[in-house]
C-alpha cells in the first residue's frame, strides 16, 4: 500500500502535498527496531539477575548436608563458576536454539515450564483485557458525550479509585466479600468431572475472582483515555460539518467522533497488554493462578537464575511484540500516520 | 420575488456560567435566489453565529430569538426531523475547509457521498457517479475522491468542501471564511468558482469573511457587522465607495489597495506616526546589516529526493529599512527566515551579520540572536500560557545575562511595544490579553534585548483587521524612531505596500524580483509577481481614495 499523490502535473498545483514513506521501508524499520530492543533485553536480563544477592547453589542445598566436593561439582554442572562472558555466550547460543536453560530449583527445561504457564496467563490477561477494553471504552464514550453529568463524575471517580488500589489488596477483599462463593486458589478443581463443558465451566469458575480483580484495576485507563480523546474530538469543526449535513446526533457520534477518538485508545490497548501480563504477578500470587506471574514469584525466591531470565525475556519480548503490533496497526488505521 | 433567506430581528444570546452574552442583536437581512450577500466583521462580531444559526448549529448554550425564514419556513420552530431534512438539502455550509472542517481519517469521496446517501435514495453506483461529477465541477480530478484530507493542499480541501456543499443541490450556500488561510492565487480561484456556481445555478450565497476586499470582489450586497449588530448594509459598490460607519472605514483601510498613494507608509493606526527621519538614500551597493549570499537549503524527503527549499538567495536587510519577503506558502520564505536566524543550517552559501559570517558555535549563535530577534505569526501559541507578561519579556534578558535592572528593562520594552501604562500588564497572563496585545508582548520580548533586526513571520496574519493596522504601525514607528531594521515575511502584498521600503518576491526557493516597493508592485517585471498582483481582490481603492 504505497501512498502517492495522484493526478495533476506538479505545476498545476503549487502547494501539492508530498507523500509519505513506503510501507515496506516503514515495516522494515520498525521490525529492525524491535529486534534491537530484544537483543538489549536479553543482555540486560542476563546481567540484571546476576546482580541479585544470594547464592543459588547454597539455596538448592539448604536442607541437606553437602560436602564441599559436592558443592563444587554442582557449581561446575550449573556453570556458575565460569567467567561471565562464557556464561553469557552459552546462554545466548542456547537462546538461538530455543533453549532457555534448565531450572535450578525444578531441574526441568525452562522453556517447557514457561510453555505450560503461558496459557493460563494469556487466558487470565486476555479475558480481563477484553472485558476492560469493552467496559472502559463504553463508559469513556458515555462520560465524554455527557461531560460533567452525574454519570461522568461518578464513573470517573470510581474508575480512578479502583485504579489506585493495590491489586493484591483488592483480590483479598473480593475473596472475603464473596465468602467462599468462588474458589480461592488454582485453576482447576482436583475432583474434576469428565467432559469438555464441565472442564470449561470449572475453569471459568476459578477464573472469576482473579479476572474481576484485574479488570477492576485496569479498566480505568481505557475509560480515561477514551474519554479525553473523545472530548478532544468533540471540539472539532468536522463534527459541526457532520451535523450540518443533517446526521442524527448519535450518527455523528458513531460515524465521526468515536472512530477518530478510538485511534489513540487502540494503541493503548496494545501497549498495555504487555504491561498487564507483567502486572499479573500479584494477582496470580494471591489466587495461586498457575501462570507466568506465579512462576516469576517462585523463581525469585530461589533465585532460580535460568528461570528468571527466561520469564524476563518472554515478558519483555511480549511487550516489544505488542508495541510493534500497535505501531503497525496504527499505520493501517490512521491514514495520517502513513504520510508522516 | 420571494426571499430565499430572511432573518427577522435575529438575536442570539450565549449563557455560560450564569452570565449571558449577547452575540447577535436585532439582525435583519434578506437574500433572494441567485444573489450574493456578504457579511463582514471581525472575530467576535457575531458573523459566524449568524451563519450557524441558519441551520441551528449553535451550541446548546445559545438562545435564539427572532425569525429565520428559509424559503418562507421558520427554522427556529422546526421539529428535529424536519430540520435534519432541511440541513444540507436546502442550505449547506462551506466551512473553512482548509483547516479542520473535514474528517481527517475518512476519504474525501466518502465525506462528499455522506449527505447524498443521507438525503436521497440513489443506488450506490449513482452516488459514486455523482461524487465524480461534483469533483469535476470544482475542477478536481475524480481520483482525488480516494484521498484523505491531509494529502490535499489547502486550496484542494476548500474545493472538496465546496463540492460537498453542492452535493444535495441546495438553494442556499453559507460560506464562512472560505478563503481564509489560502494564498492570494488560490483564494482568487476559489472565489471565482463560488461566483460561477451562483451565476449558473441561481444559488443564493452568503459569504462571510473578515476581509472586506474579498466581499467587494464577489458580493452584490454587503452587510457589516460590529459587536453583534449590522452597522451598515447596502449594495457592495456603495458600501465600498461611501462607507458611512466608522467601523466599515476601519475594515476597508486595514486591507489597503496596492498602488494607492494614500496608504503608502500609512497603516491604519490610531496613534500618529512620527515623521520620516532623514535617511541616506538606500544604495543598492550598501551591504546589508543582515545579508544572505547565494544561500541554499536542501532537504531530503522521505524518498531521498532533494527538495530545494532555498535555491541560491542573495538578500540584504539594511539598517533603517523594512524589507517584505512575499510569496505563496511552500515558496521557501519561512525556511529562508529560519536560516537567517541560524535555526537551520544552510546547505551552501553564507549568512552575514554586519559584514561578518554568522558563527555556527552555540555561544556565537547566542550572541548573534541577541541582535536578530524573531516575531512569530500566532501570538497565542508563541507565548507560554502560564507565564506572566513580565516573565515572557524578562526571559530573553535573563538568558543573555543582560546587566541592569530587570524590571526597568521589561517596562521599557513594554512601553516601546506601546503597551501603556506598562505596569498594569506585568502580572497578566496571555489569556487575559487580546490578540493584538499578545502580539505586542511578543514584540516587547524581542525588543527587550535591544536587537538591531527583527524577523517577523506573518506578524499580523492571525490578527483582526483593526488590530492589524496598529501592529504594522508599531513596526513602522520602531523603524522610524529606533532605526530598527525588519524582515517581514508575508503573503500579503498590501502589508508590503503599507510599511515596507523594499520587497523581495520568492517563488520556488528563488528570489525572482527584489527592489523598492513602488517599482516591484507597480511595475512588476517577473511573471510570478504579475500573477500575484492580478489575483488580488480589488475594490477597496475608492474607499481609501477618500483619504481614510
Amino acid at each position: 500500500m504505497t501512498t502517492s499523490t495522484t493526478g495533476g502535473p506538479p505545476a498545476a498545483d503549487l502547494d501539492e502535498r508530498r507523500a509519505g514513506t513506503s510501507t515496506s521501508r516503514f515495516v522494515a524499520g520498525k521490525v529492525g527496531g524491535a529486534l534491537a530492543s530484544l537483543v538489549f533485553v536479553v543482555v540486560l536480563g542476563f546481567l540484571l539477575f546476576r546482580m541479585i544477592p544470594g547464592d543459588p547453589v547454597a539455596t538448592m542445598t539448604r536442607d541437606r548436608p553437602t560436602s564441599p566436593e559436592q558443592l563444587a561439582r554442582l557449581r561446575e554442572r550449573l556453570g556458575v563458576d565460569e567467567p561471565l562472558w562464557r556464561q553469557f555466550l552459552d546462554y545466548a547460543l542456547g537462546l538461538l536454539r530455543g533453549d532457555l536453560g534448565t531450572s535450578y530449583l525444578y531441574n526441568r527445561p525452562v522453556a517447557t515450564m514457561i510453555g505450560e504457564r503461558l496459557w493460563p496467563t494469556i487466558l487470565l490477561v486476555g479475558t480481563a483485557t477484553v472485558l476492560a477494553v469493552a467496559l472502559g471504552m463504553w463508559l469513556g464514550v458515555r462520560a465524554a458525550w455527557k461531560r460533567d453529568s452525574t454519570f461522568d463524575r461518578v464513573h470517573t471517580g470510581v474508575a480512578l479509585t479502583l485504579w489506585s488500589v493495590p491489586q493484591f489488596w483488592l483480590g483479598l477483599l473480593l475473596l472475603i466479600a464473596t465468602q467462599g462463593l468462588f474458589p480461592s486458589r488454582g485453576m482447576r478443581s482436583p475432583d474434576l468431572p469428565e467432559g469438555f463443558l464441565a472442564e470449561t465451566l470449572d475453569v471459568a469458575w476459578h477464573l472469576t475472582l482473579p479476572c474481576l480483580t484485574l479488570l477492576a484495576v485496569i479498566y480505568a485507563q481505557y475509560m480515561l483515555v477514551m474519554r479525553s480523546s473523545l472530548l478532544e474530538e468533540m471540539g472539532s469543526e468536522y463534527l459541526t460539518t457532520a451535523r450540518a449535513k443533517g446526521l442524527r446526533d448519535d450518527l455523528v457520534r458513531r460515524r465521526h467522533a468515536v472512530p477518530n477518538a478510538l485511534l489513540p485508545a487502540v494503541t493503548l490497548v496494545f501497549l498495555q497488554f504487555g504491561m498487564v501480563v507483567s502486572g499479573t504477578v500479584t494477582v496470580e500470587a494471591v489466587f495461586s493462578w498457575p501462570g507466568l506471574g506465579l512462576l516469576t514469584y517462585d523463581a525469585l525466591r530461589g533465585p532460580d537464575l535460568p528461570l528468571l531470565q527466561g520469564v524476563f525475556v518472554v515478558l519483555a519480548g511480549s511487550v516489544i511484540v505488542m508495541n510493534l503490533l500497535a505501531e503497525l496497526l496504527y499505520r493501517v488505521l490512521d491514514p495520517r500516520v502513513r504520510a508522516a | 420575488m420571494s426571499q430565499l433567506l430572511e432573518l427577522r430581528n435575529l438575536g442570539v444570546t450565549y449563557s455560560t456560567g450564569g452570565e449571558a452574552v449577547q452575540a447577535v442583536r436585532g439582525v435583519n437581512l434578506a437574500l433572494a435566489p441567485g444573489e450574493t450577500l456578504g457579511i463582514a466583521g471581525e472575530s467576535g462580531s457575531g458573523k459566524s453565529t449568524v451563519a450557524l444559526s441558519v441551520l441551528r448549529l449553535l451550541p446548546r448554550s445559545a438562545n435564539v430569538t427572532g425569525e429565520i425564514l428559509l424559503d418562507g419556513e421558520d427554522v427556529t420552530t422546526m421539529r428535529w426531523g424536519r430540520l435534519r431534512a432541511v440541513r444540507w438539502s436546502s442550505a449547506s455550509v462551506v466551512f473553512q475547509g482548509a483547516m479542520h472542517a473535514l474528517n481527517p481519517v475518512r476519504r474525501v469521496g466518502e465525506q462528499i457521498a455522506e449527505p447524498i446517501r443521507l438525503h436521497t435514495d440513489l443506488p450506490e453506483p449513482k452516488v459514486r457517479a455523482r461524487v465524480t461529477e461534483l469533483l469535476e465541477q470544482v475542477d478536481l480530478p475524480s481520483e482525488k475522491a480516494r484521498s484523505y484530507p491531509h494529502e490535499l493542499s489547502g486550496g484542494q480541501k476548500q474545493r472538496v468542501m465546496i463540492a460537498m456543499a453542492l452535493a444535495c443541490e441546495p438553494r442556499l450556500i453559507l460560506a464562512d471564511e472560505p478563503t481564509t488561510a489560502l494564498d492570494v492565487i488560490v483564494q482568487a480561484q476559489v472565489l471565482a468558482l463560488l461566483g460561477e456556481l451562483v451565476a449558473e445555478r441561481g444559488i443564493g450565497l452568503v459569504l462571510i469573511t473578515h476581509d472586506l476586499s474579498v466581499l467587494a470582489a464577489t458580493c452584490r450586497r454587503i452587510a457589516v457587522m460590529y459587536r453583534g449588530e449590522v452597522v451598515e448594509e447596502g449594495p457592495g459598490d456603495e458600501v465600498m465607495a461611501r462607507p458611512r460607519h466608522e467601523h466599515t472605514r476601519a475594515l476597508a483601510a486595514a486591507f489597503p489597495t496596492v498602488g494607492d498613494p494614500a496608504s503608502r507608509f500609512a497603516p491604519a493606526t490610531a496613534n500618529p506616526l512620527p515623521p520620516e527621519p532623514d535617511r541616506a538614500t538606500p544604495d543598492e551597493e550598501t551591504p546589508g546589516l543582515l545579508a544572505a549570499r547565494d544561500l541554499r537549503v536542501t532537504f531530503r524527503d522521505r524518498r531521498g529526493e532533494a527538495v530545494h527549499a532555498v535555491a541560491g538567495v542573495d538578500l540584504d536587510v539594511r539598517r533603517d529599512e523594512i524589507v517584505a519577503l512575499v510569496g505563496q506558502s511552500g515558496s521557501g520564505k519561512t525556511t529562508l527566515a529560519r536560516t537567517l536566524l541560524g535555526l537551520q543550517r544552510p546547505t551552501a552559501g553564507s549568512v552575514l551579520y554586519d559584514g561578518r559570517l554568522v558563527p555556527t558555535s552555540s555561544a556565537g549563535l547566542k550572541e548573534y540572536r541577541r541582535q536578530v530577534q524573531l516575531v512569530l505569526q500566532d501570538p497565542a501559541s508563541a507565548l507560554n500560557p502560564r507565564h506572566t507578561v513580565y516573565e515572557a519579556v524578562a526571559e530573553g534578558p535573563r538568558i543573555h545575562g543582560l546587566t541592569g535592572d530587570e524590571r526597568s528593562l521589561v517596562l521599557e520594552a513594554l512601553a516601546a511595544a506601546e503597551l501603556r501604562p506598562a505596569e498594569t500588564y506585568l502580572s497578566r497572563l496571555p489569556h487575559e490579553l487580546s490578540g493584538g496585545q499578545r502580539q505586542r508582548v511578543v514584540i516587547a520580548g524581542a525588543l527587550a534585548l535591544r536587537p538591531s533586526v527583527l524577523v517577523a513571520d506573518e506578524p499580523v496574519a492571525s490578527l483582526d483587521a483593526s488590530v492589524r493596522g496598529e501592529i504594522l504601525g508599531l513596526l513602522l514607528r520602531l523603524r522610524r524612531e529606533l532605526g530598527l531594521a525588519a524582515l517581514v515575511i508575508t503573503h500579503d502584498l498590501g502589508l508590503a505596500w503599507n510599511i515596507a521600503d523594499r520587497v523581495a518576491v520568492m517563488y520556488r526557493g528563488e528570489l525572482v524580483e527584489v527592489g523598492p516597493v513602488e517599482q516591484v508592485l507597480l511595475e512588476p517585471r517577473h511573471e510570478y509577481t504579475k500573477s500575484l498582483l492580478a489575483a488580488l481582490p480589488t475594490g477597496t481603492a475608492r474607499a481609501s481614495e477618500r483619504g481614510v
